[in-house]
Protein backbone atom coordinates (compact mmCIF):
# COMPACT_ATOMS: atom_id res chain seq x y z
CA UNK A 1 0.00 0.00 0.00
CA UNK A 2 0.98 3.35 -0.97
CA UNK A 3 1.50 6.01 2.08
CA UNK A 4 0.24 9.35 1.32
CA UNK A 5 2.42 11.57 2.67
CA UNK A 6 1.78 15.32 3.91
CA UNK A 7 3.38 18.24 2.44
CA UNK A 8 4.08 21.34 4.79
CA UNK A 9 2.24 23.04 2.24
CA UNK A 10 -0.75 21.05 2.67
CA UNK A 11 -0.01 21.52 6.85
CA UNK A 12 -0.91 25.13 6.10
CA UNK A 13 -3.96 23.73 4.38
CA UNK A 14 -5.15 22.38 7.82
CA UNK A 15 -4.24 24.51 10.02
CA UNK A 16 -6.42 27.18 8.00
CA UNK A 17 -9.39 24.78 9.73
CA UNK A 18 -8.61 26.71 12.60
CA UNK A 19 -10.42 29.66 11.42
CA UNK A 20 -13.73 28.16 12.25
CA UNK A 21 -12.77 28.28 15.93
CA UNK A 22 -11.47 31.48 15.83
CA UNK A 23 -14.55 32.86 13.96
CA UNK A 24 -17.13 30.61 16.65
CA UNK A 25 -15.29 32.11 19.52
CA UNK A 26 -15.22 35.55 18.03
CA UNK A 27 -19.03 34.75 17.30
CA UNK A 28 -20.48 33.88 21.00
CA UNK A 29 -17.87 35.35 22.93
CA UNK A 30 -16.02 32.48 24.03
CA UNK A 31 -12.44 34.28 24.78
CA UNK A 32 -10.07 31.10 23.72
CA UNK A 33 -9.08 32.64 21.12
CA UNK A 34 -5.35 33.77 22.75
CA UNK A 35 -6.21 30.35 24.26
CA UNK A 36 -6.29 28.31 20.99
CA UNK A 37 -3.07 30.01 19.70
CA UNK A 38 -1.33 29.21 22.60
CA UNK A 39 -2.03 25.56 22.88
CA UNK A 40 -1.55 25.39 18.38
CA UNK A 41 1.97 26.94 19.05
CA UNK A 42 2.86 24.89 22.12
CA UNK A 43 1.75 21.79 20.04
CA UNK A 44 3.73 23.12 16.53
CA UNK A 45 7.27 23.81 18.61
CA UNK A 46 6.98 20.12 21.01
CA UNK A 47 6.09 18.29 18.36
CA UNK A 48 8.63 19.48 16.07
CA UNK A 49 10.92 19.17 18.71
CA UNK A 50 9.86 15.33 19.37
CA UNK A 51 10.15 14.98 15.27
CA UNK A 52 13.32 15.88 14.55
CA UNK A 53 14.57 14.39 17.56
CA UNK A 54 13.22 11.22 17.36
CA UNK A 55 14.45 11.22 13.84
CA UNK A 56 17.99 11.66 15.35
CA UNK A 57 17.18 8.56 17.52
CA UNK A 58 15.85 5.98 15.37
CA UNK A 59 19.34 6.79 12.83
CA UNK A 60 21.23 6.54 15.33
CA UNK A 61 19.68 3.70 17.20
CA UNK A 62 21.69 3.37 19.99
CA UNK A 63 20.54 1.19 23.01
CA UNK A 64 22.33 3.16 25.74
CA UNK A 65 21.03 6.26 24.39
CA UNK A 66 17.59 4.94 23.87
CA UNK A 67 17.78 4.04 27.20
CA UNK A 68 18.83 6.88 28.80
CA UNK A 69 16.17 8.83 26.84
CA UNK A 70 13.52 6.75 28.63
CA UNK A 71 15.31 7.65 32.04
CA UNK A 72 14.60 11.52 30.81
CA UNK A 73 10.95 10.46 30.18
CA UNK A 74 10.85 8.33 33.46
CA UNK A 75 11.90 11.80 35.43
CA UNK A 76 9.10 13.85 33.49
CA UNK A 77 6.68 11.42 34.44
CA UNK A 78 8.23 11.54 38.23
CA UNK A 79 8.35 15.45 38.75
CA UNK A 80 4.71 15.47 37.02
CA UNK A 81 2.97 13.44 39.26
CA UNK A 82 4.17 14.54 42.49
CA UNK A 83 3.84 18.39 41.51
CA UNK A 84 0.36 17.70 40.49
CA UNK A 85 -0.89 15.93 43.66
CA UNK A 86 1.06 18.74 46.23
CA UNK A 87 3.25 16.16 47.91
CA UNK A 88 7.18 16.69 48.81
CA UNK A 89 8.86 16.13 46.22
CA UNK A 90 11.95 15.08 47.97
CA UNK A 91 9.80 12.58 50.07
CA UNK A 92 8.31 10.84 47.47
CA UNK A 93 10.83 11.11 44.58
CA UNK A 94 12.90 7.68 44.56
CA UNK A 95 9.19 5.36 45.17
CA UNK A 96 7.66 6.99 42.59
CA UNK A 97 10.45 6.81 40.10
CA UNK A 98 10.61 3.00 41.06
CA UNK A 99 6.97 2.97 40.54
CA UNK A 100 7.45 3.66 37.21
CA UNK A 101 10.24 1.72 36.57
CA UNK A 102 8.91 -1.76 37.85
CA UNK A 103 5.58 -1.13 36.37
CA UNK A 104 6.02 -0.22 32.62
CA UNK A 105 9.75 -1.05 31.88
CA UNK A 106 9.20 -5.15 32.91
CA UNK A 107 6.20 -4.84 31.14
CA UNK A 108 8.07 -3.44 28.13
CA UNK A 109 10.68 -5.89 28.13
CA UNK A 110 8.57 -8.80 28.43
CA UNK A 111 6.23 -7.12 25.62
CA UNK A 112 9.84 -6.78 23.13
CA UNK A 113 10.70 -10.14 23.91
CA UNK A 114 7.35 -12.03 23.57
CA UNK A 115 4.70 -10.03 21.63
CA UNK A 116 6.86 -8.02 18.99
CA UNK A 117 9.30 -11.23 18.94
CA UNK A 118 12.50 -8.12 18.57
CA UNK A 119 16.10 -9.01 17.99
CA UNK A 120 17.11 -5.86 19.31
CA UNK A 121 15.02 -5.53 22.77
CA UNK A 122 15.96 -1.93 22.55
CA UNK A 123 14.98 -1.11 19.48
CA UNK A 124 14.22 2.67 19.04
CA UNK A 125 11.07 2.18 16.55
CA UNK A 126 9.38 0.20 19.70
CA UNK A 127 11.45 0.57 22.63
CA UNK A 128 10.32 4.61 22.67
CA UNK A 129 6.81 4.95 21.17
CA UNK A 130 5.85 1.95 23.28
CA UNK A 131 7.23 3.31 26.58
CA UNK A 132 5.35 6.58 25.60
CA UNK A 133 2.10 5.12 25.82
CA UNK A 134 2.55 3.06 29.05
CA UNK A 135 4.31 5.50 30.62
CA UNK A 136 1.32 8.15 29.57
CA UNK A 137 -1.44 6.00 31.11
CA UNK A 138 0.49 4.27 34.04
CA UNK A 139 1.27 8.78 34.64
CA UNK A 140 -2.40 9.37 34.68
CA UNK A 141 -2.92 6.42 37.16
CA UNK A 142 -0.16 7.12 39.74
CA UNK A 143 -1.20 11.07 39.80
CA UNK A 144 -5.10 9.92 40.07
CA UNK A 145 -4.43 6.98 42.83
CA UNK A 146 -1.51 9.12 44.63
CA UNK A 147 -3.85 12.11 45.00
CA UNK A 148 -6.97 10.11 46.03
CA UNK A 149 -4.91 8.07 48.78
CA UNK A 150 -3.27 11.64 50.24
CA UNK A 151 -6.49 13.09 50.03
CA UNK A 152 -8.62 10.67 51.86
CA UNK A 153 -6.32 9.79 54.33
CA UNK A 154 -5.34 13.54 54.88
CA UNK A 155 -9.37 14.47 55.39
CA UNK A 156 -10.04 10.89 57.80
CA UNK A 157 -7.11 11.38 59.88
CA UNK A 158 -9.03 10.97 63.22
CA UNK A 159 -10.84 7.76 61.52
CA UNK A 160 -7.65 6.20 60.26
CA UNK A 161 -6.35 7.04 63.93
CA UNK A 162 -9.34 5.06 65.38
CA UNK A 163 -8.82 1.83 63.42
CA UNK A 164 -5.31 2.33 64.77
CA UNK A 165 -6.67 2.12 68.11
CA UNK A 166 -9.44 -0.55 67.23
CA UNK A 167 -6.62 -2.94 66.70
CA UNK A 168 -5.54 -2.65 63.08
CA UNK A 169 -2.07 -2.94 62.03
CA UNK A 170 -0.46 -0.27 60.05
CA UNK A 171 -1.68 -2.10 56.53
CA UNK A 172 -4.95 -2.92 58.02
CA UNK A 173 -5.13 0.53 58.54
CA UNK A 174 -4.22 1.91 55.19
CA UNK A 175 -5.65 -0.79 52.78
CA UNK A 176 -9.61 0.51 52.30
CA UNK A 177 -7.93 3.81 51.64
CA UNK A 178 -5.39 2.11 49.41
CA UNK A 179 -7.97 -0.12 47.76
CA UNK A 180 -10.81 2.87 47.02
CA UNK A 181 -8.08 4.61 44.84
CA UNK A 182 -6.68 1.93 43.00
CA UNK A 183 -10.26 1.19 42.08
CA UNK A 184 -10.39 4.80 41.34
CA UNK A 185 -7.14 4.85 39.16
CA UNK A 186 -7.98 1.98 37.10
CA UNK A 187 -11.52 2.15 36.26
CA UNK A 188 -10.67 4.83 33.44
CA UNK A 189 -8.43 1.76 32.01
CA UNK A 190 -11.00 -0.92 32.22
CA UNK A 191 -13.41 1.51 30.66
CA UNK A 192 -11.27 2.19 27.80
CA UNK A 193 -10.78 -1.44 26.99
CA UNK A 194 -14.53 -2.36 26.70
CA UNK A 195 -15.27 0.25 24.52
CA UNK A 196 -12.21 0.56 22.11
CA UNK A 197 -13.52 -0.04 18.71
CA UNK A 198 -17.14 1.13 18.98
CA UNK A 199 -17.07 4.29 20.61
CA UNK A 200 -13.42 5.44 19.11
CA UNK A 201 -11.07 3.90 17.14
CA UNK A 202 -7.75 4.20 18.96
CA UNK A 203 -4.71 6.49 17.41
CA UNK A 204 -2.06 3.79 17.36
CA UNK A 205 -4.85 1.70 15.15
CA UNK A 206 -5.71 4.39 13.15
CA UNK A 207 -1.67 5.50 12.60
CA UNK A 208 -0.61 2.49 11.54
CA UNK A 209 -4.11 1.88 9.07
CA UNK A 210 -3.25 5.03 7.10
CA UNK A 211 0.51 4.46 7.14
CA UNK A 212 -0.58 1.55 5.36
CA UNK A 213 -1.01 -1.64 7.29
CA UNK A 214 -3.86 -3.93 6.79
CA UNK A 215 -6.60 -3.78 9.63
CA UNK A 216 -5.82 -7.27 11.00
CA UNK A 217 -2.41 -6.41 11.55
CA UNK A 218 -3.59 -2.82 13.25
CA UNK A 219 -6.09 -4.49 15.75
CA UNK A 220 -3.83 -7.57 16.74
CA UNK A 221 -1.40 -4.29 18.08
CA UNK A 222 -4.00 -2.27 19.21
CA UNK A 223 -5.34 -5.51 21.50
CA UNK A 224 -1.55 -6.23 22.41
CA UNK A 225 -0.86 -2.42 23.41
CA UNK A 226 -4.13 -2.38 25.41
CA UNK A 227 -3.11 -5.34 27.51
CA UNK A 228 0.27 -3.87 28.07
CA UNK A 229 -1.10 -0.55 28.83
CA UNK A 230 -3.72 -2.27 31.35
CA UNK A 231 -0.58 -4.26 33.16
CA UNK A 232 1.63 -1.63 33.58
CA UNK A 233 -0.90 0.56 34.82
CA UNK A 234 -1.54 -2.21 37.17
CA UNK A 235 2.10 -2.32 38.38
CA UNK A 236 2.97 1.15 38.55
CA UNK A 237 -0.17 2.22 40.60
CA UNK A 238 -0.26 -0.73 42.66
CA UNK A 239 3.58 0.03 43.52
CA UNK A 240 3.28 3.22 43.50
CA UNK A 241 1.28 3.22 46.26
CA UNK A 242 3.07 0.89 48.54
CA UNK A 243 5.92 2.19 48.28
CA UNK A 244 4.96 6.11 48.95
CA UNK A 245 3.66 4.52 52.07
CA UNK A 246 7.04 3.36 53.14
CA UNK A 247 8.30 7.07 53.32
CA UNK A 248 5.12 8.85 54.26
CA UNK A 249 4.14 7.16 57.36
CA UNK A 250 6.31 7.21 60.54
CA UNK A 251 7.10 4.35 62.62
CA UNK A 252 4.27 4.32 64.75
CA UNK A 253 2.12 4.01 61.67
CA UNK A 254 1.17 8.03 61.85
CA UNK A 255 0.81 10.00 58.50
CA UNK A 256 3.53 12.73 58.16
CA UNK A 257 2.58 16.18 57.54
CA UNK A 258 5.55 17.37 55.48
CA UNK A 259 4.59 15.12 53.13
CA UNK A 260 2.42 17.67 52.00
CA UNK A 261 3.61 20.50 50.53
CA UNK A 262 1.39 23.18 52.00
CA UNK A 263 1.90 22.30 55.51
CA UNK A 264 5.87 22.78 55.57
CA UNK A 265 5.31 26.32 56.93
CA UNK B 1 8.68 -3.84 89.14
CA UNK B 2 5.50 -2.67 90.05
CA UNK B 3 1.63 -3.56 88.93
CA UNK B 4 1.44 0.11 87.47
CA UNK B 5 -0.11 0.26 83.65
CA UNK B 6 1.08 3.92 82.42
CA UNK B 7 3.44 5.93 84.28
CA UNK B 8 4.27 9.51 83.02
CA UNK B 9 7.04 11.14 84.16
CA UNK B 10 8.32 14.04 84.12
CA UNK B 11 5.77 15.17 81.43
CA UNK B 12 6.33 18.70 79.45
CA UNK B 13 4.05 19.24 76.24
CA UNK B 14 4.42 22.15 74.55
CA UNK B 15 2.87 23.45 71.39
CA UNK B 16 5.19 25.17 69.08
CA UNK B 17 6.91 28.15 71.44
CA UNK B 18 3.67 27.68 73.98
CA UNK B 19 4.64 25.72 76.80
CA UNK B 20 1.43 24.29 78.26
CA UNK B 21 1.86 21.68 80.75
CA UNK B 22 5.53 20.88 82.72
CA UNK B 23 7.12 18.31 85.24
CA UNK B 24 4.15 16.04 84.89
CA UNK B 25 3.55 13.11 86.76
CA UNK B 26 1.34 10.46 87.54
CA UNK B 27 0.63 6.57 88.13
CA UNK B 28 -2.05 4.55 86.69
CA UNK B 29 -2.35 1.18 88.08
CA UNK B 30 -4.72 -1.39 87.11
CA UNK B 31 -8.59 -0.86 87.77
CA UNK B 32 -7.51 3.09 88.55
CA UNK B 33 -10.68 5.43 87.40
CA UNK B 34 -8.76 8.87 86.67
CA UNK B 35 -10.33 11.87 85.56
CA UNK B 36 -8.24 14.62 84.03
CA UNK B 37 -9.12 18.06 85.19
CA UNK B 38 -8.04 21.63 84.03
CA UNK B 39 -8.63 24.32 81.79
CA UNK B 40 -9.10 23.44 78.17
CA UNK B 41 -5.45 23.95 76.15
CA UNK B 42 -3.39 22.65 79.19
CA UNK B 43 -2.52 19.81 77.63
CA UNK B 44 -5.22 16.65 78.62
CA UNK B 45 -6.05 15.18 75.07
CA UNK B 46 -2.00 15.36 74.21
CA UNK B 47 -2.02 13.34 77.84
CA UNK B 48 -4.55 10.81 76.65
CA UNK B 49 -3.26 10.46 72.93
CA UNK B 50 0.26 9.75 74.14
CA UNK B 51 -0.36 6.05 74.93
CA UNK B 52 -1.59 5.64 71.37
CA UNK B 53 1.24 7.05 69.87
CA UNK B 54 -1.08 9.60 68.24
CA UNK B 55 0.54 12.54 70.27
CA UNK B 56 3.80 13.07 71.88
CA UNK B 57 5.33 14.71 75.15
CA UNK B 58 8.24 17.56 74.26
CA UNK B 59 10.15 16.20 76.99
CA UNK B 60 9.73 13.14 79.88
CA UNK B 61 8.52 9.64 79.44
CA UNK B 62 5.83 7.65 79.69
CA UNK B 63 5.98 3.98 79.96
CA UNK B 64 3.87 1.28 79.43
CA UNK B 65 3.96 -2.38 81.39
CA UNK B 66 7.03 -1.06 82.78
CA UNK B 67 8.77 -0.27 79.30
CA UNK B 68 9.56 2.66 77.76
CA UNK B 69 6.74 3.22 75.27
CA UNK B 70 8.23 4.54 71.91
CA UNK B 71 7.83 2.87 68.22
CA UNK B 72 8.27 -0.46 69.00
CA UNK B 73 6.00 -0.69 72.14
CA UNK B 74 2.99 1.38 70.83
CA UNK B 75 1.83 -1.10 68.55
CA UNK B 76 1.34 -3.44 72.03
CA UNK B 77 -0.30 -0.73 73.94
CA UNK B 78 -2.63 -0.52 71.22
CA UNK B 79 -3.54 -3.95 71.45
CA UNK B 80 -4.78 -3.35 75.18
CA UNK B 81 -5.55 0.03 75.00
CA UNK B 82 -9.37 1.63 73.73
CA UNK B 83 -9.23 5.17 72.67
CA UNK B 84 -12.01 6.50 72.09
CA UNK B 85 -12.42 10.18 71.30
CA UNK B 86 -15.25 12.25 71.35
CA UNK B 87 -16.25 12.10 67.63
CA UNK B 88 -16.23 9.45 65.84
CA UNK B 89 -15.14 11.06 61.98
CA UNK B 90 -16.56 8.80 59.42
CA UNK B 91 -18.41 9.80 56.40
CA UNK B 92 -18.54 7.43 53.91
CA UNK B 93 -20.41 3.94 54.11
CA UNK B 94 -22.68 2.33 56.60
CA UNK B 95 -22.99 1.44 60.26
CA UNK B 96 -22.49 -2.71 59.34
CA UNK B 97 -19.97 -2.06 57.07
CA UNK B 98 -17.33 -0.11 59.16
CA UNK B 99 -18.04 -3.04 61.92
CA UNK B 100 -17.13 -5.53 59.54
CA UNK B 101 -13.69 -3.53 58.73
CA UNK B 102 -13.02 -3.46 62.25
CA UNK B 103 -13.80 -6.85 62.66
CA UNK B 104 -11.68 -7.94 59.72
CA UNK B 105 -8.14 -6.68 61.32
CA UNK B 106 -6.40 -9.61 61.94
CA UNK B 107 -6.55 -8.96 65.95
CA UNK B 108 -9.97 -8.92 65.99
CA UNK B 109 -11.13 -11.84 63.86
CA UNK B 110 -13.73 -14.15 65.36
CA UNK B 111 -14.34 -11.33 68.31
CA UNK B 112 -17.70 -9.91 66.67
CA UNK B 113 -20.70 -10.92 69.52
CA UNK B 114 -24.00 -9.80 67.52
CA UNK B 115 -25.52 -10.59 70.62
CA UNK B 116 -23.54 -8.22 72.16
CA UNK B 117 -23.51 -5.94 69.92
CA UNK B 118 -27.50 -5.87 69.58
CA UNK B 119 -27.83 -5.38 73.57
CA UNK B 120 -25.38 -2.47 73.30
CA UNK B 121 -27.01 -0.78 70.74
CA UNK B 122 -30.46 -1.07 72.84
CA UNK B 123 -28.98 0.00 76.00
CA UNK B 124 -27.81 3.14 74.08
CA UNK B 125 -31.18 3.70 73.10
CA UNK B 126 -30.70 2.80 69.28
CA UNK B 127 -33.45 1.35 66.90
CA UNK B 128 -32.21 -1.77 65.66
CA UNK B 129 -31.81 -0.50 62.09
CA UNK B 130 -28.98 1.81 62.67
CA UNK B 131 -26.75 -0.69 61.32
CA UNK B 132 -27.92 -0.17 58.09
CA UNK B 133 -27.44 3.44 58.10
CA UNK B 134 -24.70 5.50 56.31
CA UNK B 135 -22.94 7.63 58.62
CA UNK B 136 -23.61 10.78 57.01
CA UNK B 137 -27.35 10.23 58.36
CA UNK B 138 -26.33 9.88 61.91
CA UNK B 139 -26.09 13.14 64.52
CA UNK B 140 -22.75 13.71 66.47
CA UNK B 141 -24.53 12.15 69.93
CA UNK B 142 -24.88 8.95 67.19
CA UNK B 143 -21.57 8.66 65.83
CA UNK B 144 -20.53 8.84 69.58
CA UNK B 145 -22.52 5.99 70.96
CA UNK B 146 -21.37 4.04 67.89
CA UNK B 147 -17.73 4.81 68.82
CA UNK B 148 -18.31 3.61 72.60
CA UNK B 149 -20.19 0.44 71.44
CA UNK B 150 -17.41 -0.51 68.96
CA UNK B 151 -14.53 -0.06 71.75
CA UNK B 152 -16.40 -2.44 74.29
CA UNK B 153 -16.73 -4.61 70.99
CA UNK B 154 -13.18 -4.81 70.64
CA UNK B 155 -12.97 -6.11 74.45
CA UNK B 156 -10.13 -4.31 75.84
CA UNK B 157 -9.17 -3.08 79.63
CA UNK B 158 -7.69 -0.01 79.46
CA UNK B 159 -9.78 2.62 78.14
CA UNK B 160 -8.79 6.78 77.75
CA UNK B 161 -11.61 8.53 76.90
CA UNK B 162 -11.84 11.76 75.50
CA UNK B 163 -15.55 13.58 76.23
CA UNK B 164 -17.21 10.77 75.04
CA UNK B 165 -20.31 12.05 77.09
CA UNK B 166 -19.72 15.39 75.28
CA UNK B 167 -23.36 15.43 72.38
CA UNK B 168 -25.12 12.59 74.40
CA UNK B 169 -28.34 13.85 76.90
CA UNK B 170 -28.54 13.60 80.23
CA UNK B 171 -30.29 9.96 80.82
CA UNK B 172 -27.81 8.61 77.93
CA UNK B 173 -24.90 10.19 79.66
CA UNK B 174 -25.53 8.47 83.15
CA UNK B 175 -25.98 5.39 81.43
CA UNK B 176 -23.01 5.66 79.53
CA UNK B 177 -20.62 6.81 82.41
CA UNK B 178 -22.38 4.02 84.50
CA UNK B 179 -21.27 1.35 81.92
CA UNK B 180 -17.91 2.14 82.24
CA UNK B 181 -17.94 2.69 85.84
CA UNK B 182 -19.11 -0.26 86.92
CA UNK B 183 -16.62 -2.60 85.03
CA UNK B 184 -14.49 -2.83 88.32
CA UNK B 185 -11.27 -4.68 86.16
CA UNK B 186 -11.19 -1.95 83.99
CA UNK B 187 -8.77 0.98 83.96
CA UNK B 188 -10.02 4.49 83.10
CA UNK B 189 -8.53 7.64 82.60
CA UNK B 190 -11.36 9.95 81.49
CA UNK B 191 -11.92 13.49 80.37
CA UNK B 192 -15.01 15.38 80.98
CA UNK B 193 -16.61 18.33 81.59
CA UNK B 194 -19.86 16.09 82.28
CA UNK B 195 -20.52 15.36 85.91
CA UNK B 196 -21.78 12.23 85.85
CA UNK B 197 -18.02 10.39 85.78
CA UNK B 198 -17.68 12.21 89.41
CA UNK B 199 -18.25 9.52 91.29
CA UNK B 200 -16.46 8.10 94.44
CA UNK B 201 -13.66 5.90 93.23
CA UNK B 202 -12.73 8.02 90.53
CA UNK B 203 -9.27 9.89 91.14
CA UNK B 204 -9.78 13.64 90.11
CA UNK B 205 -6.05 14.26 88.63
CA UNK B 206 -5.74 18.13 88.15
CA UNK B 207 -4.10 19.23 84.98
CA UNK B 208 -1.55 22.27 84.71
CA UNK B 209 -2.37 24.92 86.73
Amino acid sequence: MEIYDISYLSLVACFLLLVIPVFVSQYLKLGIIQDTVVSVSRMVVQLAFVGVFLTVLFDLNNSIVNLLWLLVMLIMATHTTISDVGLDLKKLLVPTIFSFIIGNFLVLLYFNMFVVNLENLFDARFLIPIFGMFLGNSLRGNIISISSFYDAIKRNENRYLYSLSLGAKKHEAILPYARKSLDLALKPSIANMSTIGIVALPGMMTGQIIAGSSPILAIKYQMAIMVGIYVSTVMTVAIGIFMTIRSSFDEYGILKQDVFKSTNA
Amino acid sequence: MSSELLNYKDISISYGEKKVLSHFDLDIKQGDRILLKGRSGAGKSTLLKMPMGFAHQTSGNLYFNNSLLDSNTVWDARKRIAYVSQDLDIYEGSVDEFIEEVFSYSFNEGKLDRTKLRRLLVYLGFEKDVLDMNFEELSGGEKQRIGIIMSVLIGKDIYLLDEITSSLDAALKEKVANYFLERKEWTLVIISHDDVWEKENVKVVPVGV
